[in-house]
């Protein structure tokens, strides 16, 4: 327990003290700055045709807009977990230390999320922004955020795994862009296939995920899909960490 | 400390190490010697539990280093060759983080005291990847002293140092005489000759000599040569 701890804080201070850190973090809310704009816009000039939905709806997984962008930051956040490690070497001086496969791999899972959490801080401040010029559903928010962290937690899982699976940073990063851009192609099988594929897909749409979220609605046939993805993840990742000693 | 049955070891059809057998007792000072690509680094890497045997038994201060790995873990100071570290972060942050890890008590008071042994206490607050590689080679043994294990294993300890760090660290490495077990891996033999109680010598993953240095009438260069040589260079 106290070296998952201790890993955690580790992979957390390495990870903010570099400048990777503030050029995703920057990057990132420049992008979503843009697109809670076009989404507000976009409300404010058809009124009508927006129906029930509300520009914090739409941000939050409303659109392909909140997306795309995540194929691309997820890997990046945890391209670094484990294949940092191999690449600099610093991985024999973890595992010869007295810690077992499964501390490192829930510290580094842990330190993840926290990442994760960080990323989507500062957009409270959205909800914010539209509480002062209207109403604003604040169950909504909270379900919103609760289905973002439940995403972020399969998320984070994926990543850990590719992060396992390879030799550097880089095919780390290239994985998990892969499997993730895979699992939400699937989402789009729904409009396109029928019978069972078509239920399938819409099981692991992310899309369907998050709209149901922000619109308020926790469905825990996503939660049951989230979590059952991360411990699978996670339960691989200590198995693959464990079997490199055999390689 | 350390006793070694058997040990054999296998990258897919190459072996690399094959019915190794040895012991090193407490207080006691070995030296490892071999060519390279001998089997130096992988021999230690399977006591230290970072690769697995393909067969063997490895027994680390009577633990069973393959059933109970972590506590046997526990026993050991290792510096990997190389000596890979955390580069983003400061020389007393690193040693405390290690330290911790190691379930270290009282980590402020271990940090200090192996800054001292490995003479690194000028640069506490310095970031490690800014460091001269001596020091930052030097850093790694503070790393490998700090829970004060009965065991260290060090692995090609002084490649990159200049002559005066080579002499401060045999000094410090012969202070554990009496006191620790310590195996350490090289193949620079005046090393061997000036701080070790014994060596053993490696060729192609098989032990060819197990031998005190002052032992044999001629010297150890000439024993190496002879017994890495013999059959061929072909490694």
């Amino acid at each position: 327990m106290k070296s998952t701890w201790l890993i955690m804080k580790r992979e957390l201070g390495s990870f903010f003290v570099s400048p990777l850190a503030y050029v995703v973090l920057t990057s990132w809310l420049v992008w979503n700055g843009v697109v809670f704009w076009i989404l507000t816009e976009f409300y404010a000039r058809n009124a009508v045709a927006s129906g029930a939905s509300t520009p914090l709806s739409g941000f939050f997984g409303g659109s392909a807009l909140f997306f795309i962008p995540l194929l691309v930051f997820v890997p990046i956040l945890t391209m670094r977990l484990i294949a940092a490690e191999k690449q600099s070497g610093t991985i024999e001086i973890l595992m010869t230390a007295p810690v077992s496969e499964e501390s490192v791999i829930i510290g580094k899972y842990a330190a993840a999320l926290v990442m994760w959490c960080v990323l989507w801080l500062p957009t409270v401040i959205y909800a914010w922004i539209m509480s002062q010029y209207g109403s604003v559903d604040w169950g909504a928010v909270a379900s919103s955020y609760f289905g973002i962290f439940c995403l972020g937690a399969y998320f984070m899982a994926v990543g850990l795994l590719m992060s396992v699976l390879a030799p550097t940073q880089i095919t780390a990063a290239v994985l998990s862009f892969v499997a993730l851009g895979v699992l939400f192609a699937m989402g789009i099988g729904e409009f396109v296939l029928d019978g069972i594929a078509r239920e399938v897909c819409a099981y692991v749409s992310m899309w369907g995920h998050m709209q149901s979220f922000s619109k308020g609605v926790v469905d825990t046939r996503y939660l049951v899909f989230d979590l059952s993805v991360a411990t699978l993840a996670i339960g691989l990742s200590v198995g693959v960490l464990k079997a490199r000693s055999h390689g | 400390m350390i006793q070694v049955e058997a040990l054999t070891r296998r990258y897919g059809s190459r072996l690399a190490v094959n019915n190794v057998s040895f012991a090193v007792e407490s207080g006691e000072i070995v030296g490892f010697l071999g060519p390279n690509g001998a089997g130096k680094t992988t021999t230690l890497r399977m006591l230290t539990g970072y690769l697995a045997p393909t067969s063997g038994t490895i027994r680390i201060d009577g633990i069973d280093a393959l059933a109970d790995s972590i506590r046997a873990r526990q026993r050991l100071g290792y510096m990997p060759e190389g000596v890979p570290l955390y580069r983003e972060m400061r020389v007393y942050e690193y040693l405390r983080h290690r330290g911790s890890l190691k379930g270290v008590v009282r980590v402020a008071e271990a940090v200090d005291r192996s800054l001292e042994l490995a003479g690194v206490a000028d640069v506490r607050t310095r970031i490690v990847g800014q460091l001269s590689k001596g020091y930052r080679q030097r850093v790694g043994l503070a790393e490998a002293l700090i829970a004060d294990p009965p065991i260290l294993i060090l692995d090609e300890p002084t490649s990159g140092l200049d002559p005066n760090q080579v002499r401060q660290f045999r000094q410090l490495v012969a202070s554990f005489r009496g006191k620790k077990a310590v195996l350490l891996s090289t193949h620079i033999l005046s090393e061997v000759e000036a701080v070790c109680d014994r060596v053993f010598i490696i060729r192609d993953g098989e032990k060819v000599a197990d031998l005190a240095p002052g032992d044999s009438k001629t010297s150890l260069e000439e024993t190496f040569a002879e017994l890495t040589t013999s059959k061929g260079d072909a490694s």
